[in-house]
């Protein structure tokens, strides 16, 4: 168990949140709360820098696809960026890999350019 | 001689029960009162063990017996208790034993022997009272409102017993003020099913129930006892056809605590009488 | 000031005595005042509890005159009831015993029949061949401590019965919780001609309502649907949505059967009851229909998978396969999701078996550091293909205890199979925990 941090940058294209620790039941509230308060403009990129995440359940699921809505409803881009290979196994069974553009990285999340699904 | 907890069988875990002394003595067994646990026969057991085989048992309730076996139910007759009685002396499988009760003990052995009287074949009754509240001219040394009295501080944990309070209050069992003497010795009693031994002692009218008594009896009583007044032991005596009476020269109501060498004298020359 | 009394006070040239002395002058104090009137009671008895001397301050608390306690009255006269008894079974004794005792507390009756709670200590007095003498007693008034220790057993009773109705509280939480979660379960399968079915659900938390849920029913007469899935989240938000999820899909299926129809329906009512409140909510799911041929007695399955994981289909010769339904996206993300389809034909002793993460997301090994595993599953699964769906059921049923507490999450298990015609020859050699089954060998 390890507790949730999360940090925000902004680059060129968008901010960049940076999930380290568990987003799990106990704590994917926090990550909820966090995109309430997180503008975006139409056509940025909101990156989910994922590589510190040590643990992903359903409920951490459900935050990133908050995430998902969150953004889309700012007609604003979403990108996750070096998923753990066990949170990519289901993101793949639950058919999420199709609506997330993943990167291995935060870099080329932001960049810009759509990474062929 | 041998001391020796018997293991395997449910009703010497239930009670306690530690046989000692010599096995190929007779049996005798002795039984603590309200408020105390076989400790306090402590020194009895010196001058029975040589020659006689003893038992010792603590009261569901009581000392280390098993308290999941307490039943308010059971334990709410000296009944209850006399059945505990004579399945020690089933566990052991004991015949013509000598049944040395203090205090209420002594009315329960009365019961036991009358519910198996071939397990107890003679009775020591110290300190003993059929009924403790007086009664038209009957006089037991208490007052109704005394006993009243006395089951309302039970029911609110203050007596005695129950010492030091603090200790009690915060849920600690064990009363480290009273020093190791007393937590080792004599009142390792929950105060619950004291409660309820309480009741069932001191509103208990067991006087009809003397009459019964078949077997050779002592009744050993104090000059100065303020639980069982020195009537009461004639009384019981009075009842008990064929008893011994013998009143020890002795303060207070634990003669075989206050006054050892007495008691003992007392009892051996009684047992040795049985013969 | 601070005196130790022994160095000389340059101030005092005199020695201590006379210093002493003048002191208690300057106090106007003196040893048989301060016995009379110390801020205790103090009391001398005959080793038979006579008293035979006590002072003022015990007098004035008892309201007692000192003519009729001297030499008439015992200790034990003295106390209430309790107090005598404890007296006479414990204090007397061990102060025989060990010549003192300490900081018992007792109490006392005061003339006017007031009860004054005390702290009593006693030490005795011995004479030259070791002969007991006298016993000397201070008691202590305890008046203010009891009133203390009363509030602090009234604080404890009343947080005691907090405890028990919080307990009360919590059992009658768990029973209505237990009710709920049953409620979104079916209490049995209908019999499906032509095949068996065996379902088990296992609870990782009494606490929590689990968001698994299945069932199977009719569609018409000669089809049956069934569905098994997962809703993200627990508690009760989650089972309303269960609950919104099960009567949604056996609705759906009575208007059009067609299980990617089915999904679409589900995801179109969550979709549109939770995503724009924006607080979205979805499930995982199977939903399947079963089509028996009486003339074959094989049984056709249509299925489709809303980011579930695949089903498993355990043959009657003893292999065990995913059934694959890559990309159907979790149902109630998307306004518009898409659904796979896959199909598949059951013949006698074929099983098809549908399960939700927790089984294959239960934590194993020592440290409870790896996961199940799909693959571990599938050779669990092949070991006992061939076999009755109930004794599949069954089997994994155990394997789910002995996760114990590496269980992290509730479990729905749903097994669907087409009776074998007769008991197989071969049989597997491994333990089999159905007698049932083991007795057709």
């Amino acid at each position: 168990m390890s507790p949730l941090k999360i940090t925000t940058r902004d680059t060129a294209t968008g901010p960049v949140l940076a999930v380290l620790g568990d987003l799990d039941y106990a704590n994917a509230g926090e990550l909820r709360e966090l995109l309430t308060t997180l503008t975006l403009q139409p056509g940025q990129r909101l990156v989910l820098d994922l590589a510190g995440m040590d643990f992903c359940d359903s409920s951490g699921i459900t935050a990133l696809i908050a995430a998902h809505h969150h953004a889309q409803a700012a007609h604003a881009d979403i990108a996750l960026a070096a998923v753990p290979a066990n949170t990519l196994r289901i993101l793949r069974i639950v058919g999420l890999d199709q609506i997330f553009p993943l990167h291995p990285d935060s870099e080329t999340a932001a960049r810009g350019t759509r990474p062929s699904r | 001689m041998s001391f020796g907890k018997l293991e395997g069988m449910d009703t010497d875990r239930r009670n306690n029960v530690t046989v000692t002394g010599n096995p190929q003595g007779r049996t005798v067994v002795l039984a603590h009162g309200f408020g105390c646990d076989q400790n306090m026969w402590r020194l009895t057991v010196p001058a029975l063990a040589e020659k006689y085989r003893v038992v010792l048992f603590d009261y569901v309730g009581a000392g280390r017996s098993d308290l999941s076996a307490f039943s308010e139910e059971r334990y709410s007759s000296l009944d209850g208790y006399a059945r505990d009685v004579v399945e020690v002396c089933e566990a052991l499988d004991l015949s013509d034993a000598v049944f040395v009760g203090h205090s209420v003990s002594a009315m329960i052995g009365v019961l036991a022997a009358d519910l198996a009287p071939e397990r107890i074949g003679a009775l020591v009754m110290i300190a003993p009272s059929p009924r403790y509240i007086d009664d038209e001219d009957y006089r037991g040394g208490f007052s109704a409102p005394d006993i009243d009295e006395l089951l309302t501080s039970l029911e609110s944990n203050y007596l005695g017993w129950s010492a030091v309070m603090a200790p009690v209050i915060m849920g600690n069992a064990e009363r480290p003020a009273l020093g190791e003497e007393l937590k080792n010795s004599f009142c390792a009693t929950d105060p619950d099913m004291a409660r309820v031994f309480a009741r069932t002692t001191f509103l208990s009218d067991s006087r009809d129930d003397l009459k019964s008594v078949r077997v050779p009896t002592l009744v050993l009583d104090c000059t100065r006892d303020a639980i069982a007044p020195p009537e009461v032991g004639a009384f019981v005596h009075r009842a008990i056809p064929g008893s011994t009476l013998i009143t020890l020269d002795a303060t207070g109501h634990c003669p075989h605590l206050s006054a050892p060498e007495a008691t003992n004298a007392a009892i051996t020359g009684f047992l040795a009488g049985l013969l | 000031m601070c005196r130790t009394g022994r160095q000389p006070d340059p101030a005092d040239a005199d020695n201590g005595k006379t210093s002493d002395a003048a002191f208690a002058e300057l106090l106007e104090d003196s040893a048989e005042d301060l016995y009379e009137s110390a801020p205790c009671g103090y009391l001398s008895m005959l080793m038979d509890g006579t008293i035979a001397k006590i002072n003022t301050t015990l007098l004035d608390w008892l309201g007692l005159e000192r003519e009729a306690v001297v030499g008439r009255m015992r200790f034990t006269d003295l106390l209430t009831v309790g107090g005598r008894l404890y007296h006479e079974t414990h204090f007397e004794p061990l102060l025989r015993m060990q010549g003192r005792i300490g900081g018992i507390a007792l109490e006392m009756k005061q003339a006017d029949g007031a009860r004054m709670p005390v702290l009593v200590s006693s030490v005795v007095k011995y004479g030259g061949g070791g002969e007991p003498l006298m016993i000397r007693t201070t008691v202590f008034d305890a008046r203010d401590r009891r009133a203390y220790e009363e509030e602090l057993l009234r604080g404890r009773k009343a947080a005691e019965e907090a405890r028990k109705q919080a307990e009360a509280d919590r059992a009658r939480l768990q029973e209505a919780l237990a009710v709920l979660q049953q409620s979104l379960l079916p209490a049995t399968l209908p019999p499906v001609p032509g095949v068996e079915t065996a379902a088990h659900y296992c609870t990782a938390s009494p606490d929590r309502l689990g968001g698994d849920f299945y069932d199977v029913f009719p569609v018409d007469g000669k089809r049956f649907a069934f569905f098994l899935g997962d809703v993200c989240g627990k508690g009760p938000q989650a089972a309303a949505v269960t609950s919104l999820t099960r009567y949604t899909l056996r609705a759906a299926a009575l208007h059009d059967s067609d299980p990617v129809a089915a999904l679409s329906t589900l995801n179109k009512v969550l979709h549109e009851r939770y995503a724009a409140g924006g607080d979205p909510r979805y499930c995982t799911a199977v939903f399947g229909v079963l089509e028996p041929d009486p003339a074959t007695g094989l049984v056709a399955v249509r299925l489709a998978s809303g980011g579930h994981p695949p089903v498993l289909v355990l043959r009657a010769e003893g292999t065990a396969d995913f059934l694959p339904t890559p990309g159907g996206l979790l149902v109630g993300v998307l306004p518009d999701a898409r659904f796979v389809a896959a199909t598949t034909v059951l013949a006698p002793g074929d099983t098809l078996l549908l399960y939700t993460d927790g089984l294959t997301e239960a934590r194993t090994g020592e440290d409870r550091g790896s996961l199940y595993g799909d693959e571990a599953l599938r050779a669990f699964a092949a070991q006992h293909a061939g076999r009755s769906p109930r004794a599949v059921v069954q089997a994994l049923t155990v394997l789910l205890e002995e996760f114990g507490d590496g269980l992290d999450d509730d479990t729905a298990l749903l097994a669907l199979g087409v009776p074998a015609p007769a008991p197989r020859p071969d049989s597997h050699p491994d333990t089999d925990p159905d007698p049932a089954t083991k007795s057709t060998r």
